[in-house]
């Protein structure tokens, strides 16, 4: 026992190089390269001066490894605390892969599904209204939180250790059940703004009468009256469904989308 | 027709190096509405890239999405190519350069895989750097896939914003029927990508939520963050209750046990 080499500096130093995690990405070992990389300091400052050590063990890390980002500092804080205690990479191993799945988990609903839609949508209206700093405040909202979220987290790794995990996915759940109900809510709302469909037919009410003014329907405006927003929405609904029941991909809902938009314009059905 | 000096094609292509890194980083710069913002600024038309940047954010939001290594449309498609065909055409719309552009965002996404894939060797050689305890090499095979992307990023910048000339005389033999149909067609697309998020996120218990969206924009024509903070309200309530009832939950057996006992 060497006692404590670490200091919060070295738990700091590595929580920021979360940001590196992907900077090594490939098809064979995912994060694995990169997870090396992020270690890369603290453990040169754990085992500099034995070289031979320092490269088994960034060798060792060199392995698959696929988890968030964001929660990424909550492992090397726990993995640099153990490792600090002059316990081997045999005996972090096991509690490293485990948190591997549930912290990618919470932390790609947390963010992917609930921060990133939730600041975009928000920010791209703000742009739509020609608000021209909407891209920066986007920016700086997203990676605010995001830092804050590699913050917290490796702080949380470095104090509390192993045994609060269970807890903690229990509360993240919630939490994001309640971001996800929030973000639910306003991209509902943006499909019903943002989606435009509109008729372009209207029709002449009454006999056509030479010189005479007619008063026409407009389809749009009677659709308007009744759900506004109603195209838009059956439209997104329609996409939805083929998503999720018929598992259509991508490319043919665009393809479909804009042969649709196209030949209906053509035909003089939308505007 | 607006023209690109070479300057602005090398700024141009230094940001987009710049904001493709920055997907690897996860700061999020690899967004439509941050990468047609960069595209105005450097060419000095704002208020058409925030249109752009807008409606491709929109439609490309829920593209973004997967489980970790899959890849999606790249928004440098629309982002940087679809907002200067907007920016420097004429008969370009905001609304049309989506769909135009998608092919663009198609093709970097092939681009990347084939990154990934190129880079499968990278752990071997890695791993023996270190057998041979040559840190240097380790921590630039470690950093490669990030300078690929910087490289590849500045290419499709550059390239696309040099070659604009060629590219706006192929717009130009696009018929006007054809970009009418596009610019409704780039009105709907937006559809898809709330669909696909949708399909991740919405479970049974939250379509009261997307009713609640469609009833406060469609009817109350309320502003996204109305919307959100009325989304808050419902969600809060929500968490209470269920922290409330969990609470209740663990203390309920033990006053079953007591009112048993007395």
């Amino acid at each position: 026992m060497t006692g404590s080499k670490l200091t919060k500096k070295d738990y700091l130093k590595t929580t920021l190089r979360a940001y590196f995690l992907q900077n090594g990405f490939n098809y064979s070992n995912y994060q694995g390269l990169g997870y090396s990389l992020v270690m890369y300091p603290s453990l040169k400052k754990l085992y500099g001066d034995q070289p031979e050590r320092l490269a088994q063990e960034l060798k060792d890390n060199n392995e698959f490894y696929n988890t968030n980002p964001n929660l990424l500092p909550f492992i090397t804080s726990i993995h640099l605390a153990m490792a600090d205690r002059g316990m081997s990479y045999s005996e972090i191993r096991g509690i490293k892969m485990a948190l591997m799945g549930p912290l990618a988990g919470i932390g790609d609903s947390l963010s992917q599904f609930c921060l990133a839609p939730l600041f975009s949508t928000i920010f791209a209206s703000m742009a739509m209204d020609g608000i021209s700093i909407a891209p920066l405040l986007f920016l700086f909202c997203m990676n605010f939180v995001l830092l804050l979220l590699k913050l917290i987290m490796g702080n949380y790794g470095m104090k509390l250790g192993t045994s609060m995990i269970d807890k903690l996915s229990e509360q993240m759940g919630a939490i994001s059940d309640a971001a996800g109900m929030i973000g639910v809510t306003v991209i509902a709302g943006l499909a019903a703004a943002f989606v435009k469909i509109n008729v372009a037919i209207s029709f002449a009410a009454g006999e056509m009468q030479e010189g005479v003014k007619q008063s026409t329907v407009d389809i749009q405006a009677m659709l308007d009256k009744v759900a506004p927003a109603l195209l838009p929405v059956l439209y997104t609904i329609l996409m939805y469904y083929l998503i999720k029941k018929k598992n259509v991909t991508t490319y043919w809902l665009v393809l479909i989308t804009v042969v649709l938009g196209v030949v209906l314009s053509y035909l003089g059905i939308l505007r | 027709m607006v023209e690109i000096t070479l300057v602005q094609s090398i700024l141009i292509g230094l940001w987009t190096a710049f904001c493709y890194a920055g997907m690897l980083w996860g700061i999020y710069t690899n967004r439509c509405i941050v990468l047609s913002f960069g595209v105005g600024v450097i060419l000095g038309d704002i208020p058409t890239a925030l249109q752009c940047g807008a409606i491709g954010e929109l439609a490309f939001m829920g593209f973004g999405v997967g489980a970790g290594g899959t890849v999606p449309p790249n928004p440098i498609g629309p982002g940087i190519i679809g907002t200067l065909m907007a920016i420097t055409m004429s008969s370009v719309t905001p609304e049309s350069a989506l769909p135009i552009s998608i092919p663009f965002a198609v093709a970097i996404q092939f681009l990347q895989t084939a990154i990934y894939t190129v880079r499968a060797g990278a752990p071997e050689s890695a791993a023996h750097a270190l057998e041979k305890k040559q840190f240097g090499k380790f921590l630039r095979t470690s950093n490669m896939t990030v300078i690929l992307f910087a490289v590849c990023g500045f290419a499709l910048g550059f390239l696309g914003a040099f070659s604009m000339e060629t590219l706006s005389k192929l717009v130009e033999m696009i018929p006007s029927w054809l970009l009418n149909g596009l610019s409704v067609a780039g009105g709907m697309l937006p559809a898809i990508g709330f669909a696909m998020i949708m399909s991740v996120m919405l479970k049974k218990e939250f379509i009261p939520f997307a009713l609640l969206g469609y009833i406060c924009a469609a009817y109350f024509s309320m502003p996204i963050i109305g919307i959100a903070l009325v989304g808050a309200v419902f969600a809060i309530k929500h968490y209470n209750e269920s922290s409330n009832a969990a609470v209740a939950a663990a203390a309920g057996p033990q006053e079953v046990e007591h009112d048993d006992w007395i």
